[in-house]
């Protein structure tokens, strides 16, 4: 470990911090756009053209706010929650490559790769920072002393602690499908076929799960604004509300970019083209441009369900987690390695049992869902 | 001075004080984040000796979930509070006889058996850990079958207990 | 569409001899019961003459008299006329009467209400406490020798201000401290020990305990005043286990005005805009129930444009209405305002029609004695004509198809805050909230009012009183109230629109009178006493949301605090009309 190659890590994650902050600022523009299309509004269109200054105007205004502090919060955490929130959404990106080793450049003499860390348990990475992501809630909620942001920090542990279990179980079946858990090996791995096409079920629940992990709608428990007011940034103000939402924007690009990096091919193009012009073999300065599209359309993905989709009941939450999720996500685990298993040591071609297998559990377990919901309306009649 | 020595005396130092902030703060949420701290230090030494599997592990296992749970009870029980003078009148001389045998032991330890210089791996080069993910997993499902098995059970057995004591007060009320 | 019900012939003096006495004073009806036997007259009417629904409890002071009165009206939910009686006692602070919760649970918050504004003290009530003002409140402010801070007159028009039309503001008249009257030894700058929290607190504790082998610590969390999702300023005392709901008391009074006591020192006619401001959302048929009470005691009928015209405003507001329930119902439930932006588009374009006839979207006091203030401008009528045959049917069906099959919809509102019909009829709910459960009562068919009993519609009806019911039978009530302005569209005569030459002052004979319609959010009735002055002597406003809320408790004890939120919004409240 040189001098000069923690400087190169510094840079880096600087650069991605500050792509990161930028993000979240546009993110918020972005998705206030299209709620507003989706809800036959304008949305803002005011500040600068198209409203593009939005998001500095709200900075400006959430920086000069009064910084609020509850009496009687605990002083300290309540400073720190915020920040404590923020870091892991900063951090978690860190091992995702935006490019192939081909599109490195030189400069000051270094190799300048498009990756912050190579890490070879990436994606065991990305869990553990996963996991203790849900420290900040926790604290801002309790350190608010305040009965609904406390409540909405008890929440977001349960839940985050629940889909955790089931997100893992995803990350297994990628892993399995890659034979590695370095990222780069990863998103290698889906030069043929995107692990979403091959393990469409392990994608979804990727998806599901990782909309309670950021704790968006329709699982925004610990923030859910008819019942707990805010949840636990109900006292928060001016900057340090401003972290709190940072992160959680921040955190929604992040999932949206690990997403596109484990499922969707990360900065590979399109499988079906590989071989022409548009391929990052042939053009290798096309990956970051189709990790922005893919995390660009992700995104899409979470404002529309916000904007359609009501909250579930938090029992119902747990119970869905739990009940459904975990065992589903089990059973991919199983029929994945099996599969993989099958293609090594058979026949290749019995890799298309993976996704056809997990299809059928999926199918099982909505079918199962939806028997519970119906006997529930005929005990009703 | 190597930068990889420099950062573990760092750490190490880190993970004394939190340790000690964990013992002495009365506050049993700091006390729990002291832990988490801790816990994290731990993690980086690991990755510091070239076990990045270990290092993760501890984090999600540890500060991302055990602790997780030990603050969602705290903080429940709303028990932050701890109170005061509770101790046994023979607890606080014998605690400090055995904090002094321990630190004196880990002091022979740390002259007789470890060179200071001794050379961490470098973090640059660490091997491909899917190796030895794979030799664990190896290892687990064959030499410590029983032992797995039987910690396995083991939990499953506290799971199934947890969910009686929960299910029997239901049970009740309905 | 069905006949009129068959108008009994109810004496019951003959039937009570010595308990009951019919009220025989000018323009009164009903009977007069003894006070010692209204619990067994109550009885027997509830189980042996099968009037189970209690709409209506308040009092009436009788200042000159001595007397203080408590009126009751009950009715049946098989239809027909109700029955209505009065316990008369002597005027003293405070009086006591029977009271009437353990026959008809539906009299808990009216009983309050009459206990807070009127000072009569209901003995056996199980949680007699102040309701609409604060607990340390001095004084029943409905009394008629009870006076405001800034007292000026009886009545209005206040002479300091007509005819000259000068303008003194009355701070300026009576500084503060002339006119203000402290209980004797209090000192207002003396810091009492009193917690007006505390008489609610415990009521709250009063509750069961939970037998189980775990103890498990309650919680108590004030929701509200200020929270998102209560509609306005209304407040939620709970205890949880966990996120389980033990026990609730509603807390209202936050916007309270005493909107009676102003009613009684306005003239009759100056009340109508006043109505616009009980459910700010539904004006048009606030004013449709206090302009028939009135014209009860005036013994006038509208002409028959105008009557059609108020049932095409009414059934529009009905519509209007729930589409902004439903909208709003489904913000509860956590969607992010797309079905709310989506319902509020439809309720704009009722909006609209409201501006083109009264020259206001909200408030809108349209409705005379005797008719309405306009006919309807030009090209009002076709505009109608198109929302009620082409554009809301297909809107209407646009969200019931991206609503009712949600499957989290169905999820959080099957079987979740359920009513039961009975319960719905104890409680005395009315409105969507009682037709939910499975009681086709509707006032328009029950007991039915200007031109209802010559249109076709049906009465919605659902069967399982549950969230979804209660989302789903607004879509079926809209159904209808299309079907009924599409006949009205089509039938609307020529013709005048006042009965009645249109004045400032109206006369109004001695009497009493109880005008009900059905308004969006239940049965919305005004008990008016009129002693032949230019002002009531009694003007009491039967609130659909605050009686609705009622069943609020009963409704939530045992689900997760979640629903009560939904549930909350599927009683659909507004707080102006709650807390008056």
């Amino acid at each position: 470990m040189t001098l000069a190659n923690v400087i190169e890590w510094l840079v880096k994650g600087l650069v991605w911090v500050l792509i990161l902050l930028g993000g979240f600022a546009y993110l918020t523009y972005y998705e206030r756009r299209a709620l507003a299309r989706i809800q036959v509004r304008v949305g803002p269109n005011r500040a600068g053209p198209w409203g593009l200054l939005q998001p500095i105007a709200d900075a400006i205004k959430l920086i000069f706010k009064e910084e609020f502090m509850p009496a009687r919060a605990d002083k300290l955490l309540f400073t720190l929650a915020p920040i404590i929130t923020l870091t892991p959404a900063l951090v978690i990106t860190a091992v995702v490559p935006f490019g192939p080793e081909s599109a490195s450049f030189q400069l000051f003499g270094r190799t300048i790769t498009w990756y912050i860390a190579d890490l070879n348990v990436g994606v065991l990475y990305i869990m553990s920072i996963a996991s203790i992501a849900v420290y900040g809630i926790v604290l801002a909620g309790w350190s608010s002393n305040n009965k609904y942001a406390t409540l909405g920090g008890l929440r977001s542990t349960a839940q985050m602690l629940s889909y955790e279990l089931a997100l893992g179980l995803s990350f297994i079946a990628v892993i399995v499908l890659a034979n590695s858990t370095r990222l780069l090996d990863i998103v290698e791995a889906q030069k043929g076929m995107w692990f979403a096409v091959l393990q469409p079920v392990g994608f979804v629940i990727f998806l599901i799960a990782t909309l309670a992990e950021v704790n968006r709608a329709p699982f925004d428990m610990p923030e859910a604004e008819q019942e707990l007011a805010a949840g636990y940034h109900s006292e928060y103000g001016g900057m340090k509300f401003a972290l709190l939402f940072m992160a959680e924007y921040d955190k929604m690009i992040a999932i949206c970019t690990i997403a596109a990096s484990l499922f969707l091919g990360g900065y590979r193009e399109p499988w079906f083209l590989r071989d022409t012009v548009l391929g990052v073999d042939q053009t290798p300065w096309l990956g970051p441009l189709y990790v922005f599209i893919k995390v660009f359309i992700l995104l899409f993905g979470m404002i529309w369900v916000r904007a359609t989709w009501p909250r579930i009941r938090y029992d119902r939450l747990m119970a869905f987690g739990w009940k459904i999720l975990l065992p589903l996500s089990l059973a991919l685990v199983f029929l994945t390695s099996i599969g993989m298993l099958l293609a090594e040591q058979v026949n290749p071609l019995y890799q298309w049992g993976i996704p056809l297998a997990s299809l059928a559990a999926g199918f099982i377990a909505i079918l199962g869902m939806y028997q519970t919901l119906r006997r529930k309306e005929y005990a009703r009649a | 001075m190597d930068f990889t020595l420099l950062l573990f005396f760092l750490l190490a130092a880190t993970a004394v004080a939190t340790a000690l902030g964990l013992l002495l703060s009365r506050n049993a949420v700091y006390a729990a984040l002291f832990l988490v701290l801790n816990f994290a230090t731990v993690a980086v030494f690991y990755l510091l000796l070239g076990a990045p599997f270990v290092a993760m592990t501890q984090v999600t296992v540890y500060a991302g979930a055990i602790m997780v749970l030990f603050l969602f009870v705290i903080m429940l029980l709303g028990a932050e509070k701890l109170p005061k003078g509770e101790a046994l009148p023979w607890q606080r001389p014998l605690a400090i006889g055995a904090a002094v045998i321990l630190f004196a032991e880990a002091v022979y330890l740390l002259v007789q058996r470890v060179r200071l210089t001794a050379a961490l791996p470098d973090p640059g080069t660490w091997e491909n850990s899917m190796e030895s993910l794979r030799q664990m997993a190896g290892m687990l499902f064959t030499d410590y079958l029983l032992p797995f098995e039987v910690t396995s059970l083991l939990l499953l057995v506290a799971m199934i207990g947890a969910i009686v004591l929960t299910k029997g007060e239901r049970a009740v009320r309905s | 569409m069905t006949a009129p019900a068959p108008v009994e012939t109810l004496d019951l003096a003959a039937r009570f001899p010595g308990w009951v006495t019919p009220d025989s004073r000018p323009g009164y009806s009903g009977w007069i019961v003894e006070k010692d036997k209204l619990l067994d007259f109550a009885r027997a009417l509830r189980d042996d003459l099968g009037y189970d629904y209690l709409s209506s409890v308040t009092g009436v002071d009788y200042l000159p008299e001595g007397k203080m009165e408590v009126v009751y009206h009950a009715y049946k939910t098989t239809g027909g006329p109700g029955v209505n009686f009065k316990v008369q006692v002597e005027r003293r602070d405070p009086v006591e009467v029977p009271s009437l919760v353990s026959i008809y649970p539906g009299a808990e918050f009216q009983e309050r209400e009459a206990w807070d504004l009127l000072g009569i003290k209901f003995t056996g009530h199980p949680d007699l406490r102040r309701i609409l003002m604060w607990e340390d409140f001095a004084g029943h402010p409905l009394r008629k020798d009870w006076r405001e801070a800034y007292f000026e007159e009886e009545f209005k028009p206040f002479k300091s201000r007509w005819p000259e039309g000068k303008f003194q503001m009355a701070e300026d008249k009576a500084r503060l401290g002339d006119n203000l009257s402290f209980p004797a030894g209090f000192d207002p700058r003396k810091k009492t020990d009193f917690d007006p929290e505390k008489a609610l607190y415990e009521a709250l504790r009063q509750y069961q305990k939970t037998e189980s082998g775990l103890e498990t610590e309650h919680l108590l969390v004030n929701i509200g005043p200020h929270h998102p999702s209560t509609h306005g300023v209304f407040r939620v005392a709970v205890v949880l286990d966990g996120e389980t709901i033990v026990n609730l008391k509603p807390v209202m009074g936050y916007l309270h005005r005493n909107h009676e006591k102003i009613g009684e020192r306005n003239t009759f006619l100056m009340n109508m805009p006043y109505t616009d401001r009980l459910d700010y959302l539904t004006s048009m048929s606030n004013n449709f129930g206090y302009a028939l009470a009135v014209e009860k005691l005036m013994g006038i009928t509208p002409p028959e444009r105008a009557e059609y015209i108020r049932v095409m405003m009414a059934e529009l507001t009905r519509i209007a209405n729930h589409v902004w329930a439903i909208g709003f119902l489904l913000n509860d439930l956590g969607a992010y305002f797309t079905p709310m932006l989506y319902a509020q588009e439809e309720r704009e374009l009722i909006l609209d029609i409201f501006e083109a006839v009264s020259g206001s979207r909200m408030m809108c006091n349209y409705f005379r004695f005797g008719g309405v203030a306009r006919d309807l401008p030009d090209g009002v009528l076709e505009k109608v004509r198109d929302l009620a045959f082409d554009r809301l049917p297909r809107k209407v069906d646009e969200l019931e198809n991206l609503l009712a099959d949600n499957e989290i919809i169905r999820a959080r509102g099957i079987g979740q805050g359920v009513l039961t019909a009975e319960d719905a009829i104890r409680y005395s709910t009315s409105g969507p909230l009682l037709r939910a459960s499975g009681i086709p009562y509707d006032v328009r068919r029950a007991e039915p009012y200007s031109i209802y009993d010559r249109l076709e519609f049906d009465v919605a009806c659902r069967p399982n009183g549950d969230i979804y019911d209660r989302m789903m039978i607004r879509f079926d009530e809209i159904r209808q109230s299309l079907r009924i302005i599409q006949q009205t569209v089509k039938q609307i005569p020529a013709g005048p629109i006042m009965a009645v030459k249109p004045a400032y002052q109206v006369r109004v004979p001695p009497g009493e009178a109880y005008g009900r319609v059905e308004g969006p959010k239940g049965e919305l009735g005004f008990y008016i006493v009129s002693t032949g002055k230019s002002s009531p002597w009694r003007y009491h406003v039967r609130a659909p949301s605050f009686i609705n809320l009622t069943a609020f408790g009963p409704m939530c004890v045992g689900q997760k605090i979640a629903d009560l939120v939904a549930i909350l919004g599927s009683i659909d409240i507004v707080l102006g009309e709650c807390d008056r």
